[in-house]
């Protein structure tokens, strides 16, 4: 091994053309798609194509989406470095365009538990339904968080129970990320809430399941080119072959394993996403320095908004660090649930300063007016990667749980 | 490739120098502060491991093991003994101005006298730092004239490290006052030269084991051959300060790790409440947020590290010299930051007996500031970073430690 902070060939090519790509087509869009709510079906269509081609390494895309696709080898991963690829293309693309990131078809979010936990028969039967890209558009969804429970995450209410070969869901889903448009969600219930964490079940619950219907589509301060709804299920009856990894899966606390496991992959993409944003927004606020204040103000005033930029600066590089190597800890087949949640709060907080730093910098002429509008999108945009998949707070207690093992909860 | 994980060798070398760390360093720490130095054993000791000459390339008689093993060495010398770190002699700044400024014959022969069983007691020293500004003119107020068969140099040096041990230093004086910071040339003289004088040790707040001092050269006379051979638009001054910098960064992490995980280990012992400290979230975060500027600082110097590596190994190319002070000055201001935060913590986390020099950390407190003063300080650090953002010339003297400042401790 080594210590080592050059791309490989491969991760080189990918990249520069992420970022071609980002900024010649996905930029000049961007403002569009916020006020259109929603990203064109057509474009969509096209890039998840391009996507497959490249058999992925594009964030979320559908690329390993297929059931087929055996998990790759460890030597394999320490090879390809699948997530590290990951985080590096979606800086890349967020820098772009984050909402779309969240648009793009695939499994999305619903893809990790499935992976993580489904059985094979399940793994086939619904990651495959986006192998096929070129009809219908398909995506996938991932059910936690209820009105009363986001962070408490074993708080959830929504009840399930075996009824025959069924099992009947009650209660409510929201803040779904492309909940509504979904062909299927990964939903979390308990038997009895009694049990905590320990009562919990994953189902895949497919559109049209009789009982589950969708809600509001909720009106968002940011990234409003992604659907976020409400689910509702009532006497919502799933087949029993869509429990997550079947009932032995569930004798253990698995139920509540799965929902976690998942986000030592998502939290370093999640990372990387708020720093394609954050980067935008400090490379923004470089180039209208460069501009506009370079020898035109008195000293004190230079010094004090270079050592502005370089902070900011600094912050991102050391959440880009940490998200590399918690990225890389997973493709070393290591365990990474601290680090995961020490660069998804660092890159969370580095990127939201970097919005604020940067529409204070530029003020109105570089934040609102022509292009620079984009800056006052990023603004808005970026506030919730400080919020879901855990919020700063919730990565603390994580990390904290790990330095401190005998530490319960709080 | 990305990758976080030492080479063997890089492992076995830093695993020796943890265990010299670990059992001579820690256990002694007190002791050297008492008696404001490292005792020739310690210092013997360290020079039979090799340290002072690992990182100077082979062909100028160094190890050639290169900047990232320099900083796994720096961070583990400092988790023993911030002081430490900074007293153990051999060559270090001297070494590398050698190096940088004269060019490998230069270096080869300046660094001779340090190899061997002689060397141990050698130290080299480099005189920048000054009580007072130049007036009326940019650059230093020493000033350097040209006689018949060399150089007169006339001024006072300060905060010099090992002033009152050096064999030899390299003094920086202003050759070409009209010239600025860019009419600046470094000058080897031996300490014995007749009109050199070292002038009163400072008291200093903290690394009390590492002799900072002055040195007055009233007409120090010195042969033409004993200038280095750089020019007036070589950015290897710049390079200079920014690796050396750098490399009291990677102390800054080690000094922060010490007193994190002392820290950590404090809060699962000291009970308040009827329970352990870490297990109030104000103090659990305050540890999870501590764990992570580790992780990044570190992550953050290794990154610069490699990138000076590949800078020395690509001779002749044209590598991106720009790229490497970029990362090094946000390594640099962060690692300094992220030691001082951690030092803080590690008294207030300890209440009254943190304050207490019972415990280590009251002196990790001190340390860290005082470790911050040495060579470039993190709002130096933040002015490279911007100039570097926004394209601007490279002046050194945007950058160096300088008499308006008060730090220049190299
Ligand atoms: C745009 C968007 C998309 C989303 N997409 C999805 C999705 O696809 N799937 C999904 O399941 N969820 C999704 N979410 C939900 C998201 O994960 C939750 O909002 C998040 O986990 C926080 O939960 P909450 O909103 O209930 O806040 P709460 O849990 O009520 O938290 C409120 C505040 O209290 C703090 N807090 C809570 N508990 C503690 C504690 N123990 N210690 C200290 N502080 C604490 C929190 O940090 C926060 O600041 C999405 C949310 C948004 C905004």
């Amino acid at each position: 091994m080594t210590i080592e902070f050059s791309l490989s060939n491969r991760q080189r090519d990918t990249l520069a053309m992420v970022h071609q790509f980002a900024e010649s087509v996905v930029r000049p869009q961007s403002l569009q798609w916020d006020r259109d709510h929603g990203v064109p079906h057509d474009f969509l269509r096209q890039i998840a194509m391009m996507a497959q081609s490249m058999g992925g390494g594009l964030v979320m895309g559908p690329g390993r989406s297929s059931g087929d696709e055996k998990e790759p080898s460890a030597d394999e991963k320490k090879r390809r470095q699948p997530a590290l690829s990951t985080v590096l293309g979606a800086e890349a693309m967020a820098w772009g365009d984050a909402g779309l990131l969240l648009c793009l078809p695939g499994a999305g979010l619903g893809g990790p538990p499935v992976r993580a936990s489904g059985t094979p028969e399940q793994k086939k039967r619904f990651l495959s339904v986006f192998d096929d890209m070129s009809g219908e558009l398909r995506w996938g969804a991932y059910a936690l968080t209820e009105p009363g429970a986001g962070s408490d995450v074993a708080g959830i209410r929504t009840s399930c129970r075996k009824d025959g070969r069924h099992w009947v869901l009650n209660g409510r889903k929201c803040f779904i990320t492309n909940g509504a448009r979904a062909s299927w969600n990964v939903v979390f219930a308990t038997v009895d809430p009694a049990l905590g964490r320990a009562g919990h079940r994953a189902f895949v619950v497919e559109k049209g399941t009789p009982g589950f219907s969708v809600g509001k589509i909720e009106d968002k301060m940011g990234l409003r080119a992604s659907e976020t709804a409400e689910l509702v299920l009532e006497d919502c009856r799933v087949p029993e072959d869509n429990l997550l990894g079947g009932e032995d899966g569930y004798r253990t606390k698995e139920g509540f394993m799965t929902a976690m496991k998942t986000f030592d992959t998502t939290r370093p993409m999640v990372a990387a996403m708020a720093l394609g944003i954050g980067r935008a927004a400090y490379e923004h606020a470089v180039a209208f320095v460069k501009e506009h204040y370079m020898l035109a103000r008195s000293v004190p005033r230079y010094a004090a908004i270079a050592e502005r930029l370089a902070r900011v600066g600094r912050q991102l590089e050391g959440a880009r660090m940490t998200t590399w190597r918690a990225a890389w800890l997973a493709d070393q087949g290591q365990r990474n649930a601290k680090e995961a949640s020490m660069c998804k709060a660092m890159a969370g907080g580095a990127a939201i300063r970097a919005c604020i730093e940067a529409i204070e910098i530029c003020g109105a002429e570089g934040s609102i007016a022509g292009d620079g509008r984009l800056l006052e999108k990023w603004f808005r945009d970026i506030k919730v990667y400080d919020i879901f998949e855990g919020t700063g707070q919730i990565q603390r207690i994580v990390i904290a749980k790990r330095l401190l093992p005998d530490l319960k909860s709080f | 490739m990305i990758a976080f994980e030492p080479s063997e060798e890089q492992k076995m070398v830093r695993d020796a120098v943890a265990q010299f760390a670990d059992r001579t360093l820690r256990p002694r720490m007190r002791e050297f502060e008492r008696a404001r130095a490292l005792p020739p054993d310690v210092v013997a000791a360290a020079h039979a491991m090799g340290l002072p000459l690992a990182a100077f390339p082979e062909a100028v008689g160094g190890s050639g093991l290169g900047f990232v093993t320099q900083v796994l060495i720096e961070e583990e010398l400092a988790a023993g003994d911030p002081a430490a770190a900074f007293a153990l002699g051999g060559p270090g700044a001297y070494g590398w101005a050698a190096l940088l400024l004269g060019g490998p014959d230069v270096a080869k022969e300046l660094l001779a006298p340090f190899a061997g069983e002689a060397g141990a007691s050698r130290v080299g020293a480099v005189a920048w730092g000054e009580p007072r500004a130049a007036q009326g003119r940019a650059g230093l107020a020493t000033v350097a004239e040209k006689t018949a068969s060399g150089w007169r140099l006339t001024g006072e040096k300060r905060y010099v490290l090992d002033a009152a041990r050096a064999q030899s230093f390299i003094v920086f004086a202003q050759v070409d006052p009209a010239e600025g910071w860019r009419g600046v040339g470094a000058f080897v003289v031996p300490a014995d030269a007749r009109g050199l004088r070292v002038t009163a040790r400072h008291e200093t707040l903290g690394l009390d084991a590492a002799s900072f001092g002055g040195v007055a050269l009233d007409g120090v006379e010195v042969p033409a051959g004993a200038r280095l051979p750089f020019g007036s638009e070589s950015p290897n001054v710049v390079w200079l300060f920014a690796t050396q910098a750098l490399l009291v960064a990677a102390r800054g992490v080690g000094l922060a790790r010490a007193a994190f995980e002392t820290t950590r280990a404090y809060a699962e012992q000291r009970k308040a409440f009827g329970k352990p400290i870490g297990h109030f979230q104000a103090v659990a975060f305050t540890l999870a947020d501590r764990a992570t500027d580790l992780e990044a600082a570190r992550a953050m110097v290794w990154r610069a590290a490699w990138d000076w590596d590949q800078l020395a190994k690509s001779e002749g190319g044209k590598p991106d010299a720009r790229q490497a002070l970029l990362h090094t000055a946000w390594a640099v201001s962060y690692a300094h930051e992220a030691a001082m935060r951690a030092g803080d913590d590690a008294v207030q986390l300890h209440g009254g007996s943190g304050f207490m020099r019972d415990y280590p950390v009251e002196k990790w407190m001190r340390d860290a500031k005082q470790l911050g003063l040495c060579g470039m300080t993190a709002e130096h650090a933040d002015q490279l970073a911007a100039a570097v953002a926004l394209d601007k010339d490279l002046d050194p003297g945007l950058v160096l430690p300088s008499a308006e400042t008060q730090s220049a401790f190299l």
